[in-house]
């Protein structure tokens, strides 16, 4: 008796292991064509980048391939800081341009052998007037671009983002016709918002901006938005911004409608006024909205390819357009890889960054 | 200043704030249209005219006859339908098995999946030409499932979070009237799903039809193939002449109206789509 009793309860236990283990199987089966897709587009041509990245591989060369350990590396990432010498005279006396002292070319203090550095940017310190030179200035300017790019388009767009949210999370008439504009810029393909911004940012009167800066009297309206170098990132900055921010006001006007309007109440009752209630109710409660919201803008930010490739071309570059670019215009898939493996890690350090910060939820 | 002429005062300014960020929002927009119902004569003029003083439908004639962009919004049609079509499908599998059922290794497939949404594309851009070039597909086909790392992950993330929404005790009573856990899934819990999946295939397409790198670089071997992004970026006008401006407007009207209506039609589902990922987490 008490044999059988036992019989059939270990009977039950592995009939419950058993619907387990089918379940666990199925799961399996339902799993396989996600990560079989995952490994063939991205695990493996992943693993091929970071192979030839040790590599001198070209596209359409007959030459053979062979290893260079970590030369593309170095050819990226040299760099040198260079003290620029004041220009002299023959009598040695410094030279001056409307009293202001000369300084040498890079040309004359940056390394040429074995390998030609170029000046990535010119800085004063102390007095002294430095050059930061790199064997390859494009791709070491083209991650400070980009860096300063992220940041202040993440900045910008969550400030307009979080004035438009507030002001769209008040009730008044036309807030559904607001609603639906908002979603027009983030509907228009970011090649096409860069035409038509290229078009608006022309650098002759037939341009919006120059038309209308000139009618203000504020320039002749020739001005090169996109040439200019110091008003390239501005620009490109500008276009970003006005593509992005309807996306984060989304995610903020979501993040604020989750908070309970009786808190406000209660703050009204007490006195509170609407400023002091902006920093002690809705920011504390929209905090973590805010945070996902700029770690997943940013790591976008990071990869920007579009915007740069169609507004500046080969002029200049962001991270990734210079990797593209690398590839096909130049076919140097070493080094065009090596940047792609430089690119990953720096968004591979931020994306652990936003997993912890986001976490995954099992149950 | 009483109480009331400050309230009105206050209600003139929010006013006037709701109405700068409706222009600013809009404007580019009404530029692109405007600069594409003027006759070229106009365009160059100097200073720009904020009204068009002649509507001319040329430039939308030119850039409907460019085969280029015609075959582009083919192109882009097929490959961004494909993509999405592929991707809801794997991904609701997937969905359904981290959303729905117990087994070992879940919590690093949604971690591997979480990572994936956020793969950064120019990683493997060499990677991927390489393997394209040696495998031979057509360039539609490699586009598609090149689109699939950033289509399939985001479907697979968000379908899984629907799939946990749904309650258990319709998993339960399926089993209890016999059902497997395939159909369980086909007959029971996939029709509740359709709305997410709507929401889910429009914002993967959208993505799609957005994707400019990877279709500028495939197809640089293969022109025929270009999908509308690259085909509007390379625009050249029928004359030899300065980029045709009045052409790429109008071109960017037309592929831009489709997404302006799906995104009008569908606006509360995109709103709920796009931040259940972000919101709930």
């Amino acid at each position: 008796m008490a044999n059988s009793q036992a019989q059939s309860q270990n009977k039950k236990r592995s009939g419950i292991s058993d619907l387990a283990k089918q379940e666990e199987r199925t799961a399996m089966w339902l799993l396989l064509p996600t990560f079989l897709v995952l490994v063939l587009v991205a695990i493996y041509p992943l693993g091929r980048v970071v192979v030839s990245s040790f590599t001198n591989a070209r596209f359409a060369s007959s030459a053979p391939t062979e290893f260079i350990g970590l030369q593309n590396y170095r050819d990226l990432l040299s760099m040198t800081i260079r003290e620029l010498p004041l220009e002299v005279d023959d009598n040695g006396n410094p030279v001056l341009v409307d009293g202001e002292r000369q300084y040498e070319s890079w040309v004359r203090v940056l390394p040429r052998e074995p390998n030609r550095y170029r000046a990535v940017t010119e800085f004063s310190l102390f007095g002294k007037r430095y050059v930061l030179g790199a064997t390859k200035a494009e791709f070491v300017l083209s991650i400070w671009d980009t860096v300063v790019f992220t940041v202040i388009t993440v900045l910008l767009e969550t400030l307009l983002g979080m004035i438009i949210a507030l002001s769209l999370s008040a009730k008044f008439v036309g807030r559904n016709v607001m609603r639906t504009a908002m979603l027009i810029p983030w509907a228009i393909i970011t090649v096409v918002s860069a035409k038509i911004w290229i078009w608006m940012f022309q650098s002759t009167r037939a341009g919006f901006f120059n038309s209308l800066f000139n009618r203000l009297g504020w320039t002749d309206g020739t001005t090169g938005f996109l040439t200019e170098p110091s008003l390239q990132l501005p620009s490109i900055i500008m276009i970003d911004v006005w593509k992005t921010t309807p996306f984060m006001a989304l995610l903020l006007l979501a993040g604020l409608a989750t908070i309970p309007s009786e808190l406000y109440e209660a703050a009204e009752v007490d006195g509170a006024n609407k400023l002091r209630q902006f920093f002690s109710i809705t920011l504390p409660l929209l905090t973590p909205t805010l945070a996902v919201a700029l770690i997943f803008r940013t790591l976008d930010a990071l990869r920007v390819f579009d915007l740069f490739q169609v507004v500046f071309g080969e002029r200049r570059y962001s991270m990734a357009s210079f990797a593209q670019d690398t590839l096909i215009s130049n076919r140097d898939v070493g080094l065009s890889s090596a940047a792609s493996v430089v690119i990953f890690v720096i968004l591979f350090v931020f994306a652990i960054f936003y997993i912890r910060a986001l976490g995954v939820d099992t149950e | 200043m009483n109480k009331r002429t400050r309230k009105i005062i206050g209600e003139v300014f929010f006013y006037l704030l709701i109405i700068i960020i409706f222009i600013y929002l809009m404007f580019p927009f009404y530029w692109a249209i405007v600069s594409a119902l003027k006759p070229e004569s106009e365009l160059i003029r100097t200073p720009a005219t904020l009204f068009p003083e002649t509507i001319t439908f040329q430039n939308f004639r030119a850039v409907l006859s460019n085969t280029r962009f015609t075959k582009g919004l083919l192109n882009s049609t097929i490959v961004a339908s494909a993509a999405t079509i592929l991707s809801l499908l794997i991904g609701s599998f997937a969905g359904f098995a981290l959303g729905k059922m117990r087994f070992r290794g879940k919590t690093p497939s949604l971690y591997v999946i979480l990572a994936m949404t956020m793969f950064p594309q120019v990683a493997i851009l060499a990677g991927l030409f390489a393997v394209i070039e040696t495998v031979q597909l057509p360039t539609t086909v490699s586009l598609v499932l090149s689109y699939l790392i950033f289509t399939l992950p985001f479907t697979a993330w968000v379908l899984t979070s629907f799939f946990k929404g749904l309650p258990d005790t319709l998993l339960q009573a399926a089993q209890v009237d016999g059902a497997t856990m395939i159909q369980t899934f086909w007959q029971v819990l996939l029709p509740l799903t359709a709305p997410a999946l709507v929401t889910t295939g429009l914002l993967a397409f959208i993505n799609a039809w957005n994707e400019y790198l990877f279709a500028l670089t495939f197809t640089a071997t293969d022109p025929s193939a270009q999908t509308v992004p690259v085909a509007i970026a390379n625009l050249s006008g029928k004359i030899a002449r300065q980029e045709p401006i009045g052409e790429i407007m109008a071109g960017a009207i037309i592929v831009t109206i489709p997404l302006v209506l799906l995104v009008l039609i569908f606006q509360n589902r995109i709103v709920a789509g796009l931040t259940a990922g972000a919101v709930k987490g």
